[in-house]
């Protein structure tokens, strides 16, 4: 059989493709597969080896969300009001540090290791040991035990008197810590949250081939030129990139996934659960359309 | 773009998209800013390093109080009277585990190794047909996996569960590591990197003779390195704190991190073990961060493209 040019390329994609594609399908494609088929149906779990029932319900589940059950527009609501503030911020934070951290200067080496704290500071792994270091210095017990804690009449969340302590120690006065602590709690969100877009946006910045600097230099430009005409043209695709991601993640942590999540695995109601789940990332793909459509237009791509 | 040459004694430069643009002939033709601005960058920088740095401290400070001062309130930062005993604790409590405390060792190293390799090759594999040798479809698959990321994976548990048992892969190790090679950010991420690889240089390559796999390991790769080495930490420290979940049930097939959580979850008795473990959690991934990083830095001296 003799093939086409075209046929031959896209024989050779496919055979590329074909490794992720299977497991994409497995994994990931029949979980959101069956999520949504769940939206529809009223859903039996008959046990974890005998599998699931499903019968059809005429849209039972989707007019509960909307009229029956008590939060779930406002929480819907509230995550992607929290995203509109918080998108922005990240992108604008790690942009800023990716390019004050790329720059050559003296202790250049200790202070990208400090700047890449948040990468690190995001893991689970580190979430979980830093969750157990704050709840021990606040009541000096590890949060693994929440019967202890619950008893104990503490709180989880010690974020901000975690930093109020550690300011004391430092021998801050206390107004003044008063003051910053709900700025600090704010930009620490912020931080922990940008640490992959950092790294992006540095690997970005690092294949910005520097003869292009070079000619610019020389042909006098200042640092505010080159930033605007070669460095901001040249990371503009990853900004697009980076809006997104930053989306995604943000959504995954919002209290409508939370919502969701509580809804299928503590009052067992997956036809409710996926109903929530379904309707959030829609509004999360309808975001990402209009923020690529407005990024679009701006965006260069070097040919 | 002749019409740049013709503009070059007025002091135009060509923007990327090679349209003229004009610059203002700076005075005094210093890059640096001024000490003032410096400074100002300098106390900005440093508060925003404090609020990073400040977690770190606090876990190896931990690590290091004697018990009297880990439940001291208020809570103090720098610790007193330093000491080792937490470590002594923990290499105890180690020696008491069902399984030997290496076996959950390995379990790690396996899973995590197993994941982060497959994960990068089969994103990377399958991005460069998406970004550099369209297909048709392959604009559909990638909305399909940009979509799939939109989906939080803690909704979709039933259903995995589900598939991972069809497969009869449960309880072992391909149930962590086969789901780790799939994750949609992957793909999206090398797609976007490799679309800004030049296409000359593939074209020259191809003339030259080289195969397909060929341009994908010794020319596409090396390109990207900074963006799969990104990738590789992400995947890391995803993998790294994965405790085996609902997909693990034998103890012996338990990672490491599993075993740091039974051993917090001893509560007030086991606060010093507790702050070594911490320390511990924290000490690898940053070591292994801090080993790629310095590579990702180190790309650009060893890219070959020139315009």
């Amino acid at each position: 059989m003799k093939l086409t040019l075209a046929r031959k390329k896209s024989i050779v994609g496919l055979i590329f493709v074909m490794p992720f594609l299977i497991g994409f399908t497995f994994f990931i494609a029949y979980g959101i597969i069956t999520t949504v088929r769940m939206s529809f149906s009223d859903v039996i779990v008959a046990g974890a080896t005998s599998g699931v029932e499903m019968s059809w319900n005429n849209f039972v589940n989707y007019i509960n969300a909307f009229t029956v059950h008590p939060t779930f527009p406002e929480v819907l609501g509230t995550s992607i009001l929290n995203m509109i503030i918080d998108v922005p911020l990240i992108i604008f934070f790690s942009l800023f540090m990716a390019l004050l951290i790329n720059q050559k200067f003296r202790g250049r080496t200790i202070v990208r290791a400090i700047f890449f704290m948040p990468v690190i500071l995001g893991a689970p792994a580190i979430a979980n040991a830093l969750l157990a270091a704050r709840a021990m210095m606040v009541g000096g017990v590890s949060p693994a035990s929440p019967e202890v804690m619950a008893s104990l009449g503490s709180n989880l969340n010690v974020d901000v008197n975690y930093y109020l302590y550690m300011l004391s120690d430092l021998a801050i006065p206390e107004t003044l810590i008063g003051y910053i602590v709900d700025a600090v709690h704010r930009i620490n969100n912020i931080i922990i949250a940008s640490g992959v877009q950092i790294v992006i946006f540095l690997a970005a910045l690092q294949s910005i081939p520097p003869t292009v600097y070079e000619a610019a230099k020389i042909e006098g430009a200042t640092p505010y030129e080159t930033f605007w005409l070669i460095t901001f043209p040249m990371v503009s695709p990853l900004i697009l990139t980076n809006v997104v991601y930053t989306i995604i993640d943000s959504f995954t942590t919002s209290p409508v996934v939370t919502l969701s999540y509580s809804t299928i695995f503590s009052d067992y109601n997956y036809g409710l659960g996926s109903v929530f789940s379904l309707i959030s990332s829609l509004a999360v793909c309808l975001i990402l359309v209009i923020v690529a459509l407005i990024l679009g237009k701006r965006t260069f791509y070097q040919t | 773009m002749s019409s740049g040459t013709n503009l070059s004694n007025k002091h135009y430069v060509l923007d990327p998209k090679g349209r003229p643009v004009r610059i203002r002939a700076s005075k005094h033709n210093k890059v640096n800013r001024s000490p003032a601005g410096n400074m100002l960058l300098f106390i900005l920088m440093a508060f925003c390093g404090l609020f990073m740095i400040l977690p770190i401290v606090m876990i190896v400070n931990n690590s290091l109080k004697p018990p009297d001062e880990l439940f001291q309130f208020p809570p103090r930062l720098f610790v007193r009277n330093p000491t080792l005993d937490n470590f002594a604790d923990l290499f105890v409590l180690m020696g008491e585990t069902w399984v030997p405390f290496s076996r959950y060792i390995l379990n790690t190293l396996i899973i995590t190794g197993g994941g982060v390799v497959g994960h990068v090759l089969c994103a990377s594999l399958a991005a460069y047909p998406l970004a550099k040798r369209k297909f048709p479809g392959s604009k559909l698959l990638f909305s399909i996996v940009v979509l799939s990321m939109m989906f939080s994976w803690t909704v979709t548990q039933i259903p995995n569960y589900m598939i991972i048992s069809t497969l009869g892969i449960n309880n072992t190790y391909l149930a962590l590591i086969l789901p780790a090679w799939s994750f949609g950010i992957g793909l999206y991420l090398m797609k976007q990197f490799m679309e800004q690889i030049p296409d000359s240089i593939i074209e020259s390559a191809r003339i030259d003779g080289a195969s397909e796999i060929k341009v994908f390991w010794q020319i596409i790769m090396p390109n990207v390195k900074p963006a799969w080495l990104t990738l590789a930490i992400f995947q890391f420290q995803i993998l790294w704190g994965n405790t085996g979940g609902m997909f693990l049930r034998s103890e012996e097939l338990k990672p490491m991190q599993f075993a740091m959580q039974q051993i917090m979850a001893g509560g007030a008795a086991r606060a010093g073990a507790s702050a070594a473990v911490a320390f511990i959690i924290a000490a690898i991934p940053i070591t292994f961060f801090l080993v790629c990083q310095s590579s990702i830095f180190e790309t650009m001296t060893t890219s070959g493209i020139k315009e």
